[in-house]
């Protein structure tokens, strides 16, 4: 089977168990607050991992260190690139 | 070492998303659980809004993203060609 449909069933899994609870049906009522704060939860977890998702772009970004050799290197690519291509008449 | 603006936006986005996951947890899981004559209650909106506000955002969020790329590929269609 696929990642996706992996996946699927994953979702369609949860999916019936959080509809099979919402709706409740006679015999599987649970107490009042119980219920009260599962049916937002499709809106909460999809909230929670923007969140996630957000801090570790900010996490990322914030420790994300310098590449000095990296950078030289580059830079050295850029004039080798640019002399070669006015050498070959490209005028820029 | 990231530059200074870097480490700021970063942690920033960091703090930001820390502080909406928690008031959002308290708002959907723990509010629930609270008797409503419990002065906590002051601080949150109705609990309908915690459903509406997340759906509307998102739907703002397409909503631009959708204008984004229209305004992209309006810019970049080639001129018809003229008959000389």
């Amino acid at each position: 089977m696929t990642k996706l449909g992996q996946w699927l069933c994953g979702l369609a899994l949860l999916g019936s168990a959080w509809a099979a609870l919402a709706l409740a049906p006679p015999g599987l009522r649970l107490p009042a607050p119980y219920r009260q704060a599962l049916l937002p939860l499709p809106v909460y977890l999809l909230v929670a991992f923007g969140c996630y998702s957000l801090a570790t772009v900010g996490y990322r970004l914030a420790t994300f260190n310098d590449c000095e050799e990296a950078a030289a290197e580059l830079q050295e690519h850029i004039s080798a690139a640019r002399a070669d291509l006015r050498r070959r008449g490209l005028r820029f | 070492m990231a530059t200074a603006t870097d480490q700021v936006v970063g942690f920033g986005l960091v703090a930001f998303s820390l502080v909406l996951f928690v008031y959002y947890t308290l708002w959907i899981i723990v509010l629930p659980f609270i008797d409503s004559d419990h002065g906590i209650h002051r601080y949150f909106l109705p609990r309908e809004y915690a459903v509406i506000i997340p759906v509307v955002a998102g739907l703002l969020l397409v909503l631009f993203i959708g204008i984004f790329i229209m305004v992209v590929m309006w810019k970049s269609r080639k001129p018809a060609k003229k008959s000389d």
